[in-house]
């Protein structure tokens, strides 16, 4: 029992010489390899009983766990390179025994031959498919071999007697032989469909759920949000919240990263976390990547619109062809340059140094009515 | 006194709209599908009805379906939409369907009354997001611009100078003072504006509305 229980795991090793199966045993037994390996051809000669055996235990092992998970299987053995060899063996045979006239023997040749060239094609997509040691140019070099086979063999059986056995014989091999040609093609336009077809039941999940949330829980974020009051701490988990949800949501709506509006509405949302406040981030025109010194400078308006007004704060960020403006304004108490003492360097540095620097002019001022706008403008990078 | 009717489906969110409402507004009844709401407008007649956008029921179109459905009261019933989002897919096509503006449902409930009762008085109630969207859909920010007073493609300079100011934030009363124009020519632009956002055929406006199941 115990002997038993210590031994190793029966499982395929992922780089082997043909299936694995051999080393498999050969661990699992505490043989050496070569023994099993000659146990097996051994076999092979009891009626084939090796290669049904070895064809058992390939199915039926499961593969060595990998650290990836997704580790590839490589097999050094060109299996479909012997296979479209064997294939061309047989057409060489075909021919013989046509010059012979044994026709029956001519027809199980060719039978043979597309067996073969069609089992190297299958094993050049499937199993090579995957295997990083096999060039793409490996597998066109046998496909391409197993289409002059194939073409050879319908040549000969059509040539060799006239019957309309041999001729549907002869036309299943070259239609065999343009099927490998196209097999390829059809390979990947079937994964295609198959990606693509998860894909879409994956994307109506998604608006599914997200559906089922819109209508339930970000309602209630919204109703938590308006019950407890725009500014208030519990509606700024709420709305910070809110705004998770909906880019987790909507993920495919969201531009890249180093878009500019949306590197501001994620500042609106840090600083909404810190400060009693609500940003609102409005956009209009095409995106456009951020430059460091005007999302600095936008930051630095949002913060002080936060720390000093409060409120709501309204961000308005418009990209057209030849400029990009930022508008940030508060409803606060204002403020005003002239009085400002020299070491508040928010206003002077931060926002209109860093503006001039980078190209651009910035304006902060009171406008129409209460509060403070800051102007950011930069002119379009001209190549 | 401006008669209220509130339609959402959640009955947590439409009793706490109605206790937040000002005292000015009397709520004169609730629906929460899309089939009780068109009933209910038809009964009661009220002033200002506070849509939902989205909204279970008849044939699934939500907010934009009562709207079709109760096309022909449009005159006297004004609908305000109230959406969970102010995303321009949501926004957009109620208003192309006949919402006289739409708030979000973040808004507090004086945010709320405000909109109401500008709505009843025959004003549109634009959002800064919804500004933006529109300076985006008519290329405002590309450049283009409206040459006679009724082209619907595009806006004229001065549509385009209140909506910016209104994207940047602003109330109509400061729009109008920082323009030196009264606030009713604000209101009257931005209903311009409105009116063109529901005709236009501009390719963007088409999009969301064929994307909604509008036309």
């Amino acid at each position: 029992m115990t002997t038993a229980s210590a031994r190793p795991p029966l499982l395929r090793p992922r780089r082997a010489l043909l299936g694995g199966v051999s080393v498999a045993l050969a661990v699992h037994l505490r043989w050496p390899v070569r023994v099993v390996r000659i146990a097996f051809v051994c076999l092979v000669f009891a009626g084939g009983a090796g290669i049904l055996f070895y064809l058992w235990l390939w199915a039926l092992t499961p593969l060595e766990a990998s650290a990836d998970g997704v580790a590839p299987v490589s097999r050094r053995t060109p299996v479909a390179a012997l296979l479209a060899a064997l294939a061309a063996g047989f057409v060489v045979a075909e021919f013989v025994v046509s010059a012979d006239g044994r026709y029956t023997a001519v027809n199980l040749a060719l039978l043979a031959t597309i067996a073969l060239a069609g089992s190297a094609v299958a094993w050049t997509l499937t199993m090579d498919g995957s295997d990083p040691t096999r060039s793409a140019r490996y597998g066109t070099v046998v496909r391409t071999a197993a289409t002059v086979v194939l073409l050879l063999a319908g040549l000969v059986v059509l040539l060799s007697r006239p019957s309309a056995y041999n001729a549907v014989l002869g036309v299943l091999a070259i239609v065999a032989a343009a099927g490998v040609l196209l097999a390829p093609r059809i390979v990947t336009l079937w994964t295609d469909l198959m990606t693509e077809r998860s894909a879409r039941i994956r994307q109506e999940q998604r608006a599914e759920i997200a559906a089922h949330l819109h209508d339930s829980v970000l309602q209630t974020l919204a109703l938590i949000q308006t019950r407890a009051g725009a500014s208030s701490e519990v509606a700024r988990i709420a709305r910070a919240q809110e705004r998770e949800l909906r880019d987790w949501l909507f993920a495919e709506d969201v531009p890249s990263a180093a878009d500019l509006a949306t590197e501001l509405r994620e500042i609106a949302a840090i600083i909404e976390l810190d400060y009693a406040v609500r940003i609102e981030v409005v956009t209009a025109g095409a995106p456009v990547v951020a430059s460091a010194a005007l999302v600095g400078a936008a930051r630095e308006a949002m913060l002080n619109a936060a720390r000093h007004a409060g409120g709501e704060v309204s961000v308005y960020v418009e990209t057209t062809a030849g400029a990009i403006d930022v508008f940030v304004r508060d409803r606060g108490p204002g403020v005003d340059l002239a009085t400002l003492p020299d070491d508040r360097l928010g206003i002077r540095e931060s926002i209109i140094g860093r503006m001039t620097r980078a190209g651009g002019a910035a304006t902060v001022g009171p406008g129409t009515g209460p509060g403070t706008e800051v102007h950011l403008h930069l002119e379009a990078a001209r190549d | 006194m401006t008669s209220v009717l509130i339609v959402d489906d959640h009955s947590i969110f439409r009793s706490g709209l109605r206790a937040e409402l000002d005292a000015g507004l009397t709520v004169v009844g609730e629906a929460a599908s899309v089939d009780e709401a068109v009933a209910r407008i038809e009964a009661l007649r009220p002033s200002v009805v506070l849509l939902d956008v989205h909204l279970p029921g008849g044939a699934g179109g939500g907010g934009a379906e009562v709207l079709t459905r109760s096309a022909g009261l449009l005159e006297s019933v004004r609908f305000l939409a109230l959406s969970v989002s102010d995303s321009a897919e949501d926004v957009v096509g109620v208003i192309r369907a006949g919402a006289r503006g739409y708030i979000t449902k973040g808004s507090s409930g004086a945010e709320v009354s405000a909109a109401v009762v500008a709505v009843a008085s025959g004003d549109a109630v634009f959002s800064p997001r919804l500004a933006g969207f529109v300076l985006d859909a008519f290329g405002a920010v590309a450049g283009e611009r409206a040459e006679r007073s009724d082209e619907l493609d595009r806006l004229s300079a001065r549509e385009q100078e209140v909506m910016r100011l209104i994207a940047r934030g602003f109330s109509y009363k400061e729009v109008a003072s920082e323009l030196f124009i009264s606030i009713k020519t604000v209101e009257t632009h931005v209903s311009a504006v409105l009116r063109k956002l529901q005709l236009s055929s501009r390719h963007e406006l088409t999009v969301w509305a064929q994307q909604r199941k509008l036309l």
